[in-house]
């Protein structure tokens, strides 16, 4: 098993696969982060982290049905893991704890309060 | 109807398909082509292939694409390397007369690219030894006078060097070269002649020739002072350790030794026996150095301080070219820079420091040689491609156990190169072979290389030899290891039908074309070479032993050769006719406004008779000694107007700024090579000033009589060594280049040949082996030998055709631009002359194929079919 460390980017593919639900193979992928974090990868770029995902035991996939669209070739589908999920709330609560460190005046200063 | 559907770029799909690993390609592949489908309704085609496109690009990564490892290598590597290179040796021993063909061929060939290799390496070590070589440049010159093109030279006017060090900041180093050091040192009543340069201190600063003894920054101070090479110091001392000795130099009186030089090395384009100051020639107050018109007088160079920008030396050197100019009318000289490693080999400027290759024959050679091994490599593809037929069995038997592409390739290029490894060890032996005859092919060769071997070249000749093997063994190689195993089982008939067969014979036609146009332009050289020794030159020159009189006196000399009695006359002249040394005036009449060009040559009362000028009016030089006479040829009476010879006699023309009168006319004769130009005017004078000497010997036993005279010579003059030469190899040697051109086209057109024919050989052999049933079935059918030869070799009569159509023209045009264009007269062309060569190659070569298919055709055709 390679290490753990959840990478900021494959945090994004993590929580989009979620996010589509049944629907998380390569391409609404893709879409989902260029339409929802507003960052336009390559393909490759996306098999990258995903194999890095599943290395690491973040998700599994599973092959899917094939149509004319894709010439006839079968789609692959992602899920995350447990692994991933509990992966995904550590890093929230990593970031939580540390939002918490700061003074509430460093991060609002021009709010009044 | 549903519009055909559009597909991603096909080329990016292949790219991919072949890139990306196995597994992951359904799913990759499916994702782009689905968004390339949504891209395609989304923004149209265009922008839909061009993602796709970029996608593509984007996808070479690794955890994407294929590793080179697994495609190739799949067990040990060097288990496979053995296997490979023992299986290369099996094929070579099984196929004893293809093997041979090709290692044969290719030794040869190779044996010409190792001479081109080691000779590349030396002209590209030229001047490499200086320190700061590429800092330093040379100043040439470009003259320019009235009506006349530029010219350039190596050399500008010596004056720029002070003008540099004085009147520009920042330029320090320059060294000015003045080549003119001759004579001989004495010592002990011994004479050693050392030829040299004058320099100033800068010189050993500037360049790396090291000191061994003496102090460089002082060593040419004094006018007085000399440095020694160090061979000379041993030859004339014994030892190398003379600082402070004086020697007595015939020229320059009293010299004193002030430095000891390592020899330079003979890639140095500057070379010396021995350096004497400037200040010497300063001393005597040299109009060299202080003339801008003396502008081929020597060498400057330039050590250009680091952060000097070469443009603003050129600036300096503009400014002072155009202040000398305008004293000038009409005579420029235009002042340039030439980095010093460019000097070697040169770019055609006159008057180089010594003998400086010119970059036309690095350039030829280098075209030729590659020429010769591209032709070799063609047999090596064409041979393998042919067997390849017979191998096919091998690689489907190869695949269908579980070869790869990859692996088949490599062991096919590892048989090339292996064949070339071996060649390479035959043309090693042929490069000794070859080397001394290379280096002398032309003067520029002979005097500036020596083709040495080093252990760096022997490596440039193990990555040369694998070069070629890949070559030679690339196209086979792609072709046999694509070959399917259900193709193969097909049978011949359908591997056939693939494109190597087209392949072959354009490459069999290359190189018959070579052969045939080098064959062709060797006769055109020859005959030309052979017109120009027999051209009638107007004069006899059988049996005349020219002499170099080397400075003695004619009479004493006379006086001695008269003793001998096989020498039945004797002449003397300023120069030698005909062997390109000419001297040249204008000569005007009385009467006419214009002048006209003529050469002048100074003879003895005997020449014209000696050398069987045929007298046309007047009469010839009488002893009388009369120096106003001038005996004249029947062209410079008719380009001076007079109307007969006869009328010519007695009439006064000047030239020389003196007048002389015609005492006879003499038939027109060839006072130049007929390489160099038309016949001319001509004036013979009876000035005495002569450097060489005709004898007419007519003797049974030469060698006696060459003893005779080298006795009668040494009475005169026992310092110096009788040199002699009979007139028609004096001739024979002013058409050298001509000699060396057909001495390289003729080697070459002999290893093109060869190559070509052996080559040839091999396509027989396998064309009758592979069609043996073919014909034998014809024969039982009733077929004769006659037509079956016929049908074997019509596919070569076509490549011979073509070749020979091909080649004729193309070395005809060749011959007229280079030679005939450099000779004023030159062979008329004939359908002998073009097409000799050709019918020649196609003779041997259908001689070559009939060995062949005659054996076949003979063959009984019971035997040949009986195991099917």
């Amino acid at each position: 098993m390679k290490g753990t460390h959840l990478g900021e980017f494959q945090e994004v593919v993590l929580l989009v696969i979620l996010a589509l639900e049944e629907n998380a193979f390569g391409v609404t992928i893709k879409q989902e982060i260029k339409e929802k974090v507003n960052r336009d990868i390559s393909r490759g770029a996306l098999h990258t982290a995903l194999t890095r995902l599943s290395e690491k035991g973040f998700i599994t996939s599973e092959q899917g049905e094939a149509n004319e669209d894709r010439g006839g070739r079968r789609k692959r589908y992602y899920t995350v893991t447990n692994r991933g999920v509990a992966a995904l709330h550590g890093a929230k609560a990593l970031r939580d704890q540390l939002w918490g460190q700061i003074p509430r005046l460093k991060l609002y200063p021009d709010y009044d309060s | 109807m549903t519009p055909r559907r559009k597909r991603p770029p096909f080329f990016y799909l292949r790219l991919f398909e072949r890139l990306c690993k196995d597994e992951l390609f359904e799913e990759l592949q499916g994702d782009l082509e689905q968004e390339f489908n949504q891209n395609l309704r989304a923004f149209g085609e265009r922008k839909a292939r061009w993602i796709y496109r970029k996608e593509v690009l984007k996808m070479i990564r690794p955890s994407v694409i294929k590793k080179a490892s697994n495609k190739f290598q799949s067990f040990n590597p060097t288990i496979m390397f053995k296997n490979y290179s023992l299986v290369a040796f099996r094929n070579i021993i099984r196929n004893k007369l293809f093997s041979s063909i090709n290692i044969i061929g290719l030794s040869i060939s190779m044996a010409v690219g190792l001479i081109a290799i080691t000779f590349m390496t030396e002209i590209n070590s030229y001047d490499k030894f200086h320190e700061n070589g590429n800092q330093i440049y040379r100043v040439v010159s470009d003259i320019v006078r009235p009506n006349q093109p530029a010219r350039g030279f190596a050399t500008a006017p010596l004056l720029v060097g002070e003008e540099l060090t004085n009147n520009f900041a920042g330029i320090d180093h320059v060294v000015t070269i003045q080549r003119s050091l001759y004579g001989s040192f004495e010592h002990n009543n011994d004479d050693f002649s050392a030829t040299g340069i004058f320099t100033n201190n800068a010189f050993f600063d500037v360049f790396s020739f090291d000191m061994i003894q003496g102090n460089p920054s002082t060593a040419l101070d004094d006018p007085s002072a000399v440095v020694l090479t160090e061979s000379v110091a041993m030859k004339i001392f014994g030892r190398t350790d003379v600082l402070g000795e004086t020697l007595n130099h015939s020229r320059y009186e009293q010299m004193m030794i002030t430095g000891v030089v390592k020899d330079p090395p003979n890639n140095s384009h500057i070379k010396f026996e021995a350096i004497a100051s400037t200040e010497l020639l300063k001393a005597r107050s040299s109009s060299l150095l202080t003339r801008w018109s003396q502008s081929t007088a020597g060498y400057t160079y330039v050590l250009i301080p680091e952060g000097y920008e070469v443009d603003r030396l050129q600036d300096n050197l503009d400014q002072i070219s155009k202040a000398e100019n305008d004293k000038f009318k009409s005579y420029e000289v235009h002042l340039g820079l030439e980095a010093l490693l460019d000097i070697f080999p040169h770019t055609g400027k006159s008057n180089q420091f010594g003998i400086v290759m010119p970059s036309e024959i690095v350039n030829n050679i280098i075209i030729l040689a590659a020429i010769v091994i591209l032709s070799a490599c063609f047999n090596y593809t064409n041979l393998s491609m042919a067997r390849s037929l017979k191998r096919a069995k091998e690689v489907g038997v190869r695949k269908v156990v579980g070869a790869r592409r990859g692996q088949l390739l490599v062991q096919f290029m590892t048989e090339a190169i292996v064949v070339s490894t071996l060649a390479l060890f035959i043309a090693i032996m042929l490069f000794k072979i070859i080397r001394p005859e290379f280096l002398m092919l032309n003067l520029f060769i002979e005097r500036t290389t020596n083709l040495a071997l080093s252990g760096k070249i022997y490596l440039y000749f193990f990555f040369f030899a694998t070069v070629v093997g890949a070559l030679s063994g690339t196209i086979p190689a792609l072709f046999m290891s694509k070959l399917k195993p259900t193709t193969i089982m097909k049978g011949v008939p359908a591997i056939k039908a693939s494109k190597g067969i087209d392949l072959k014979k354009i490459l069999t036609t290359a190189q018959f074309t070579l052969s045939m146009g080098f064959l062709i332009l060797v006769t055109l050289v020859y005959k030309q070479y052979k017109f120009s020794l027999n051209y009638d030159l107007g004069f006899a020159t059988e049996n005349i032993l020219n002499i170099e009189t080397q400075g003695n006196d004619t009479e004493l000399l006379r006086a001695a050769f008269t003793q001998i009695p096989e020498v039945s006359n004797i002449s003397t002249s300023s120069m030698t006719a005909s062997t390109g040394q000419y001297q040249s005036d204008y000569a005007k009449h009385d009467d006419a406004l214009d002048s006209t060009y003529t050469l002048t040559f100074d003879v003895s009362p005997e020449y014209i008779s000696n050398l069987g000028h045929q007298i046309v009016a007047g009469k010839s030089f009488s002893n009388e000694l009369r120096k106003d006479h001038v005996v004249v040829t029947e062209l410079l009476v008719k380009s001076l107007g007079i109307s007969s010879n006869q009328e010519a006699v007695d009439e006064f023309i000047q030239f020389n700024g003196q007048s002389y009168s015609i005492l006879g006319v003499v038939k027109d004769f060839q006072a130049r090579t007929i390489t160099s130009g038309l016949m001319t005017p001509f004036v013979f004078t009876s000035e005495r000033q002569h450097s060489s000497m005709q004898l007419k010997i007519s003797t049974d036993d030469i060698m006696n009589t060459m003893a005779k005279l080298e006795s009668a010579w040494s009475e005169v003059d026992n310092k110096n060594s009788f040199k002699s030469i009979f007139y028609d190899d004096e001739i024979k040697r002013a058409y050298n280049n001509l000699s060396s051109s057909v001495k390289t086209y003729g080697f070459l057109a002999g290893i093109a040949v060869s190559i070509s024919i052996l080559g040839l050989l091999g396509m027989a052999v396998y064309t009758t082996e592979s069609k043996g049933k073919e014909l034998s079935i014809r024969k039982v059918l009733g077929a004769s030998v006659a037509s079956l030869v016929q049908l074997l070799s019509r596919s070569f009569m076509t490549i011979f055709v073509v070749s020979a159509a091909l080649a004729i023209p193309t070395a005809y045009l060749i011959f007229k631009r280079t030679v005939a264009a450099e000779s004023a007269y030159s062979i008329g062309i004939g359908f002998w002359e073009l097409s000799a060569g050709a019918i020649l190659i196609m003779i041997i070569a259908l001689f070559t194929i009939s060995s062949q298919t005659l054996k076949a055709a003979k063959s009984n055709p019971a035997e040949r079919l009986r195991d099917d």
